[in-house]
């Protein structure tokens, strides 16, 4: 009996929850999105619009990632503090950014979209591959734009696959054709060695390459060779590519005491080509400096399109000093940045404001619409004769990048072969 | 007094109504919480199971190891390549539970061998190995673009959000995995963890092979992995080499003892603790995550060293003792001691959820 009746109670109390939940359930999600397009999308007001970043704010790509949110904190800082942004629907805007940390894990990355979609207009400017693929799908189903993000990977800047999404920095292509073409240029015939990573970064260098040097009958690739990212000695692939007497050395290489022990050892091997060093490799201070004389190379090629902070040549240049103040001032960043994120952030704030200028309606369409209608613009810190072009299904926001040539302190822009 | 409220939960009705309870809650409440919400909880719902395959090896059969995120990203890769090569999803589960579990027990037929650290170093090979595998086996795994495999979509005629049926594909495989593992643990399998845990010496005078159990334990944490990996992929839907990578192992290590080794509750509040934590100090100050993320570590495990699952039985420690306090007789502060250790001690080892 006793039973019976405790049962009874199991049963009220299941019965009750069930009657409660079931009501709540009725209640929630009520609001479907069936209202007119014209209606402002989530994250933007008559006075405010916010921008959601995702990026390593922690880990072994916390600077890089850090740099990702200084640069463009800083440039709409400076905007804000002078009154706003003025849109093309008429008014002024300040913009708000909301950063959360993924540590470069893809699962955070995902989770901070998620939390991030529903307050944001947009998300823009991080950093990572897998961190930015991890949401792309949602991104896309979600409808909400996911833009100028800091990925050579070309799936961004393809319409067709990512109607939402638009990349910011060239891809690992660009720079290889860059370099090819530069060279295909040249009067002179060329015997080119190649080492590349064996991943998507190598290869996406050696395509560009081969494609910049397509037609081009003075250039002959002697060899081809690759490595693994986890290697810690390419010496063997470097004995067998300075056997074949090539003049240009093409090293599509991301890690920096590889690049290091490389410049190294062909000296050591007595082969002394021209060198391609891609550009996250080819720093002066960390790199070039760091190794054996590499003056006895008759080049050292890199590719850049935008102001180095810490190069000398720019040390007066107006656009740098407006860049530095406003990192210190409105994005708490003092030091001079070591990454070139940095000024790439400031870029894609300042490409942004372009989107919102001509935007007409607040809704995210018109967005991706004026922001897929931007050419030949010179955003500040920009190299002379590159420029952001959004207007090229495949490319991403900047695709021209200008070959430098290593002076012995930093890099300048080189047109032809010498 | 204070055993009152314990014999009540003991009672075979009262864990029924539980049962019951947490049941008609999990039905219901996805239905009511908004889709972020949901999508957390199922998140938690995934690295709770990871936890819960490290406590089988860590905290119920004492080995240390230090790559479950290894197989936790195996599952996930198995479940993203069969999805992408259209093979039916129940063979998709199978395979990804199975293949973690082969090498798994592969792995540990030679690890086991080797006694205490020397385990350790060899898990610690897993993720350090798995990472550039993952990218260098790229006609599998995608490479360093990784892979994405979008199949748990909601199906029309359940009439529910993507974020809900996720879930409830979580809290079903997820609850059943619990389930198990409750039972494996809890019986004969459990017993003789604990002993091989505690002394194998004594395991082998009492016909308890450790090397065995210890290959079992491996074994069954590597197939937990897989399940996890799975609903990582029906939550996160996409995968690569960053999953597996050894940060991520460490961290769920630390979930797993922050949540309470050897319990089963403990592997709840440590996929919690896994997935919450990073959401939490990014709401405080997204540019001191690292910092206030050990902070909190170090402050739990200060507090709690049984784990966030020791938090009522601390409690409850400390509001008999000051009870007692305003009591001026002194023989009782022993005896509460003494019954703190006779309701702590089956706790610690069995883990009452």
């Amino acid at each position: 009996m006793n039973m019976r009746r405790r049962v009874k109670g199991v049963l009220g109390v299941v019965a009750v929850t069930s009657a409660i939940a079931l009501t709540l359930a009725g209640c929630s999600r009520g609001g479907d999105d069936a209202s007119g397009s014209s209606a402002p999308s989530p994250g933007i007001t008559d006075t405010t619009v916010t921008l959601g970043i995702t990026t390593p704010l922690s880990g072994a790509t916390a600077g890089p990632g850090t740099c990702t949110v200084a640069g463009i904190t800083a440039y709409f800082g400076a905007k804000n503090a002078a009154g706003g942004v003025k849109f093309g629907d008429g008014k002024t805007r300040k913009v708000e950014i909301k950063s959360l940390d993924d540590g470069y894990d893809p699962q955070k990355a995902a989770a901070n979209y998620q939390q991030l979609k529903d307050s944001v207009f947009a998300m823009t400017a991080g950093l990572g591959t897998p961190t930015n693929r991890a949401w792309r799908e949602a991104a896309i189903s979600d409808k909400v734009p996911q833009v100028l993000v800091m990925t050579g990977d070309p799936i961004f800047s393809d319409q067709k696959q990512s109607p939402w999404q638009l990349g910011f920095v060239p891809i690992y292509q660009n720079e290889g054709e860059a370099f090819g073409k530069l060279l295909a240029s040249s009067s002179a015939p060329h015997k080119v060695a190649i080492l590349s990573q064996n991943d998507d970064y190598g290869k996406g260098y050696v395509e560009g390459f081969m494609a910049g040097i397509k037609g081009a009958s003075n250039i002959t690739v002697v060899k081809e060779l690759t490595y693994e990212a986890t290697d810690t000695s390419v010496d063997a692939q470097l004995t067998e590519l300075a056997s074949t007497g090539a003049d240009v050395f093409f090293n599509a290489m991301s890690i920096t005491p590889l690049v290091i022990s490389s410049l190294n050892k062909a000296q050591s091997l007595g082969w002394k080509p021209s060198w391609f060093l891609p550009s996250n490799t080819s720093s002066p201070g960390a790199i070039l400096q760091k190794a054996n004389d590499v003056s006895v190379y008759p080049g050292i090629y890199s590719v850049a399109f935008s102001k180095a902070a810490a190069s000398p040549a720019f040390a007066n240049d107006e656009d740098m000093k407006t860049f530095l103040s406003d990192l210190k001032k409105y994005a708490n960043y003092p030091d001079t940045p070591e990454f070139p994120h940095c000024a790439w952030s400031y870029m894609v704030g300042a490409t942004l404001d372009q989107a919102f200028q001509k935007m007409t309606s607040p809704t995210r369409d018109d967005f991706m619409k004026a922001l897929r209608s931007i050419s030949d613009y010179q955003a500040p810190l920009m190299l002379p004769d590159t420029a952001v072009d959004t207007t090229k299904d495949g490319s991403p926001a900047v695709s021209t990048v200008l070959v430098q040539k290593y002076n012995g302190k930093g890099y300048a822009t080189v047109t032809t072969w010498q | 007094m204070s055993t009152a409220p314990a014999r009540l939960f003991e009672r075979p009705w009262m864990r029924w109504t539980i049962a019951v309870v947490i049941v008609a809650l999990a039905v219901v409440l996805p239905l009511v919480f908004p889709a972020f919400t949901n999508q957390t909880l199922a998140r938690i719902g995934v690295f709770a199971v990871a936890v819960l395959g490290l406590n089988v090896v860590m905290g119920y059969a004492g080995q240390v190891s230090l790559g479950q995120i290894f197989f936790v990203g195996l599952g996930a890769y198995v479940t993203a390549y069969g999805v992408t090569q259209n093979w039916n999803i129940a063979l998709v589960f199978v395979l990804s539970v199975l293949i973690p579990g082969v090498v798994g027990l592969v792995v540990a037929l030679a690890a086991a061998r080797l006694g205490g650290l020397a385990i350790a170093m060899v898990t610690i090979a897993l993720p350090i190995v798995g990472v550039p595998l993952a990218k260098r086996l790229s006609e599998f795994t995608g490479g360093s673009q990784g892979l994405s495999a979008i199949f748990a979509k909601a199906p029309t005629w359940s009439g529910l959000y993507d974020d809900q049926w996720q879930l409830y594909l979580v809290l079903l495989i997820g609850g059943i995995t619990f389930l198990l593992t409750r039972n494996l643990v809890h019986g004969k399998y459990g017993r003789a963890f604990a002993i091989v845990k505690g002394n194998q010496a004594v395991a082998g005078s009492m016909g308890v092979s450790p090397y065995r159990f210890k290959v079992l334990a491996f074994t069954v944490a590597s197939l937990i992995g897989g399940v996890s990996g799975f609903l990582y992929m029906v939550v996160v839907q996409y995968t690569s080499p960053e999953t597996m990578s050894f940060g991520s192992s460490i961290t769920l290590l630390a979930s797993m003892v922050i949540g309470g080794a050897a319990s089963i509750l403990g592997s709840v509040l440590g996929g919690a603790y896994y997935v919450l934590v990073p959401q939490l100090t990014n709401a405080i100050n997204p540019n001191l995550t690292a910092v206030l993320q050990g902070v909190i570590l170090l402050a739990v495990l200060f507090i709690l060293p049984g784990g966030l699952v020791s938090l009522p039985r601390t409690i409850r420690r400390l509001w008999t003792r000051t009870r007692r306090g305003g009591n001026p007789s002194p023989p009782t502060q022993a005896a509460s001691r003494q019954a703190d250790l006779a309701e702590g001690s089956p706790t610690e080892r069995q883990g009452q959820a």
